[in-house]
């Protein structure tokens, strides 16, 4: 009872007027930082939070919801309009999203993407206010095995991206890989491949990666062949979501609702792995399979969905048990700690007064972005109009804005150069781009946590599989891959081609 | 789904895929070089610092046989005709950026890129371009810079107003 | 395009007011751990205090400090408005990961707080106190996971001191190195590892909901309102103190260090700075200017030595 009762006079102080207009503001300014590639909601909070420092208690909370909220629909924006993801959780919308932009359909892409994140966030928030006890339970008894059982499972799927080949999926895949081994290795503190190099010590870095390969590899392959292929239809028919889309998004966003939001509540789950899941969920629920790959609105109300759903996920340890689980949850922290907060097991107890303000605070926010983003998406899809040649020049301008504010350094420009040439190769020999970038993500993660596990098991492998969860998710993961072979087996090649099984 | 193997015309030895071949081997081969310098303690995990990297390197050598069996088959997907010249432009651009951004600042830096840009799709010409960069660089400079406090490097141009 | 900047115009006219950032503080550590709950802290102190109008903290996390340490040196030579937090385990940092970049590049301004190492155990595990944790490393030392911070860290060295403390050989130590505090904390909720090493303040909320068990803390005297014996009190010789600092850019003015050392002991001596470090359990050690370079170069010395002892350094 009393937690209606305190979400009820929580939401009573958000819906103030002045309280909407701080909604509406922190939306607003969160959209614009957020735009920018390679600064994601973390950065764009932490850039965002001295403002909310000058408001009372009530208004800085809903402002800095805003701003979480507005900064990861910024880089959503950018990865379905221009093919530059602002953040690594908004690499698999570019994949379906920008090929419908390309296709004149960028209006109901960016309107799935953002009501897909609004249900999302919705659910997700009230699952968060009613089941966080539970789901943090099932979060904390993910242990090294079951982590690394979830990245090999993550890794089975993504071939869902892989296209036409395996040979080239394998490649690229692999090129990820060997990037996220650049660095120092968080077990021994020995520098991997860094070649002397003090700047590869830091490791590469996601964004500086997804922005160089998506688009400054695009800008150089479409300069390259004077724009052949890719002319860009920037509006056919409604700019609106048909009947048709509405009937195709909706189960993808409650599916990408209920695999984003307990990843995003584990420890070491990351918001990635959830839009990776998502993606190829969708993929292989489908009916109609020839449109992946080609701008197919399922591939992005999903992983979107899972993306916001994730979000809210991460509020879960953190306000239960005052476990930060991502750099954005812990820049929050800092927002709690200006009102003499200390997040930790007893914050829900001590602060229900502030807990369920910022819960809240963060739907109505949810809302905010809504009403700011649909009627503005007439207006975003204009960007496609601009001619080519400014269109890209635009482009290349913001791509490197949002490096060099991220990370004012020459080395890392010229890593972005290189990279950029590395996309243009892989454009050039149709090798698939989004597997190097879950490579780079998910590498890093499996060792360490594969490493981990045998560690403390003193160098038995069978902790691997120790307990339910971790056998689930490995018997998951060999589903994965022997259901496609099977439906190979049985003859049914046509869905098998899509499933992006190899040609030979 | 798009493109089909055109194994009819390209029957033949693709000396480019051949040379990502041989790319691939070389990759391999400095890992494991890189890596066996590196030396490992490998406690309790058995699996040390160095496991991952010959994994990895072991991979790249397969992928490499792999990709030079298709090339030799030429089952590699058929190229459009690519101009060299556009991406010269493009990759100038980003390159001045990227050495003039600590001297001459965000907007001139950024400036030159927008041109060359623009240059490489064909527009120009460059005296009016790189202009009409440059403003629209100090305006976004502007509002990043001074409205959000991003920390962008300065230059003679930022400082002559701010 | 130019209503897309119209918009952000308009937008960032509302916000202009707010900004008129003074202090740039880099804290070379993920969100959420040890420095970076420093550099906040400093945040809040200089705002509240008006020391500061504004004050900026970024991360630049990874290798003990050590990859923001580089990053710090090569970027914020000769400015003044930039700050660098760090602390002891960048001292062992540098010399696990043959740093090209050292302390002795920056410039110290001075030692802040000093926070003692304590080893937790979830509360349902069956080791009861330090005594039993010492067993149990006697019988077998690698059934013995130790959860914290990054690799040659003071987690890691305090393991290794213990370790040597009580007859073990430090090689043979089981340590799990975790990216952040909250990670290694989520391991120890979920019973992944058998104990916990790290500051106080990472475990502080935690012990006092009753999820963790203190089982000791690595001061010389026990600590008041800390209900925890002191290593050497259960038996192990081992005391540790895990420093935290602010330095400032190389390549400043003897002029620029004044005032910037004016700045952080104002700081220091705030009603602001005083009540934090009691809300977080933080030993004042402050220690400014000369007196905390000296002491600098006698803990690398010191730490040195003992990261040869317990085989982190060959």
């Amino acid at each position: 009872m009393t937690t209606f009762e305190l979400l009820a006079h929580g939401l009573v102080v958000a819906l103030q007027p002045m309280n909407l207009l701080y909604a509406l503001i922190g939306v607003t300014l969160g959209t614009a930082v957020g735009v920018l590639p390679g600064i994601g909601p973390a950065l764009t909070v932490a850039l965002l939070l001295p403002v909310t420092y000058k408001l009372d208690p009530a208004g800085s909370l809903i402002m800095f919801a805003g701003i979480y909220y507005g900064g990861m629909y910024g880089g959503s924006t950018t990865s379905i309009l221009l093919n530059t993801p602002g953040e690594s959780s908004s690499i698999v919308t570019a994949l379906e999203g920008n090929k419908m932009a390309r296709a004149g359909r960028g209006g109901p892409a960016l309107a799935t993407a953002a009501i897909g994140s609004f249900v999302a966030g919705l659910l997700a928030t009230i699952g968060l206010a009613f089941v966080a006890p539970t789901v943090v339970k099932l979060a904390l008894s993910f242990g090294p095995a079951e982590y690394f059982a979830l990245m090999v499972l993550a890794f089975m799927t993504v071939s869902a991206a892989f296209g036409e080949s395996t040979l080239r999926g394998l490649t690229s895949l692999f090129i990820g890989l060997l990037l996220g081994l650049i660095g120092i290795d968080l077990q021994t503190g020995q520098a991997r491949l860094a070649f002397g190099i003090p700047d590869l010590l830091d490791g590469v870095e996601v964004t500086t990666l997804a922005v160089a390969l998506f688009a400054i590899g695009e800008a150089l392959s479409v300069a390259a062949t004077k724009g052949g292929d890719s002319t860009i239809q920037a509006i056919k028919g409604s700019v609106w979501m048909t009947r048709e889309d509405w009937r195709r998004s909706w189960k993808p966003w409650l599916r990408g609702t209920a695999i984003g939001f307990p990843i995003g509540a584990m420890p070491a789950g990351g918001a990635e792995i959830g839009t990776f899941l998502s993606y190829s969920v969708e993929k292989q629920l489908t009916t109609k399979p020839e449109e992946f790959g080609n701008g197919a609105i399922e591939g992005v109300a999903g992983p979107e969905a899972a993306n916001n759903a994730s979000a809210a996920g991460t509020l879960v340890p953190l306000l239960t048990l005052g476990l930060p689980t991502t750099a954005t949850a812990a820049i929050m922290l800092a927002g709690f700690q200006q009102f003499g907060l200390q997040p930790g097991p007893l914050l829900f107890t001590s602060n229900p007064q502030l807990v369920w303000g910022l819960i809240a605070s963060l739907l109505v926010a949810n809302l905010m972005l809504l009403v700011l983003n649909l009627p503005l998406i007439g207006l975003w899809v204009k960007l496609l109009t601009i001619p080519t040649p400014w269109l890209y020049a635009g482009i290349l301008m913001f791509a490197t804005l949002g490096t060099i504010g991220a990370n004012p350094s020459t080395f890392e420009l010229g890593l972005l150069l290189a990279f950029g040439l590395l996309g243009y190769g892989l454009r050039r020999f149709h090798y698939p781009i989004a597997p190097v970038v879950v490579g780079l993500i998910l590498g890093p993660l499996a060792e360490q946590q594969l490493r981990r596990a045998v560690a403390i098991s003193q160098g038995d492998p069978s902790a691997l599989f120790h307990s339910w969860i971790a056998v689930v998710l490995w018997l998951l993961a060999a589903a994965a891959v022997l259901v496609p072979l099977y439906l190979r087996w049985r003859g049914k090649d046509k869905i098998l081609s899509q499933l992006g099984g190899d040609e030979d | 789904m798009s493109e089909t193997p055109a194994k009819q015309t390209t029957r033949r030895p693709d000396w480019a895929a051949l040379a990502i071949a041989v790319i691939l081997a070389v990759v391999a081969a400095v890992v494991v070089w890189s890596t066996a310098r590196q030396g490992g303690a490998a406690s309790y995990a058995r699996i040390g610092p160095t496991t991952f990297p010959y994994v990895i390197a072991g991979a790249f050598f397969i992928l490499a046989i792999w990709t030079a069996f298709e090339a030799w088959r030429g089952d590699f997907p058929e190229r459009e005709r690519q101009e060299i010249s556009p991406i010269l432009w493009i990759v100038g651009g980003l390159a001045a950026q990227m050495l003039l951004l600590k001297t001459a600042g965000f907007s001139i830096a950024t400036g030159l890129l927008f041109a060359a840009t623009a240059r490489a799709f064909g527009r120009g010409p460059l005296w009016k371009t790189i202009p009409l960069g440059t403003v629209l660089a100090y305006i976004v400079w502007v509002i990043f810079a001074r409205g959000l406090s991003l920390s962008l490097p300065t230059g003679p141009l930022e400082h002559l107003l701010f | 395009m130019k209503k897309f900047l119209l918009a952000t115009i308009v937008a960032s006219v509302m916000a202009i007011p707010a900004f008129a950032a003074d202090y740039k503080i880099m804290a070379p550590a993920a969100p959420g751990g040890g420095w970076d709950q420093t550099a906040r802290s400093m945040q809040t102190a200089l705002q509240d205090e008006k020391i500061s109008g504004s004050v900026q903290v970024t991360n630049v996390p990874g290798a003990a400090g050590t990859i923001g340490l580089a990053q710090f040196v090569n970027q914020a030579n000769g400015d003044p408005s930039q700050l660098l937090v760090g602390g002891y385990v960048m001292v062992g940092g540098i010399l696990t990961n043959n740093s090209p970049v050292t302390l002795e590049q920056v410039t110290p301004i001075a030692r802040l707080t000093g926070e003692y190492e304590v080893v937790v155990v979830p509360a349902a595990s069956d080791i009861k106190d330090m005594a039993g944790l010492i067993a149990k490393l006697k019988a077998d030392p690698g059934s013995v996971s130790w959860g914290g911070g990054s690799a040659g860290g003071t987690d890691h060295i305090t393991a290794g001191l213990i370790a040597k403390a009580v007859g073990v050989d430090p090689t043979k130590v089981n340590y799990i190195a975790y990216s952040g505090g909250g990670e290694a904390l989520a391991a120890l909720l979920g019973n992944q590892v058998t104990a916990g090493i790290s500051g106080y303040g990472e475990f502080s909320e935690q012990v006092k909901a009753g999820t963790l068990r203190l089982l000791a803390i690595s001061s010389e005297q026990p600590v008041a309102g800390i209900d925890a014996p002191t290593f050497k009190q259960a038996g192990v010789d081992v005391a540790i103190q895990n420093w935290r600092m602010v330095a400032a850019a190389p390549g400043i003015s003897a002029e620029q260090k004044a005032a910037i050392l004016a700045d952080i002991e104002k700081m220091a001596k705030s009603a602001a700075w005083q009540k934090i470090l009691t809300d977080k359990g933080w030993e004042n050690t402050y220690l400014a200017g000369d007196e905390f370079t000296a002491q600098l170069k006698k803990d690398t010395e010191l730490t040195a030595g003992i990261l040869k002892d317990i085989g982190l350094v060959k």
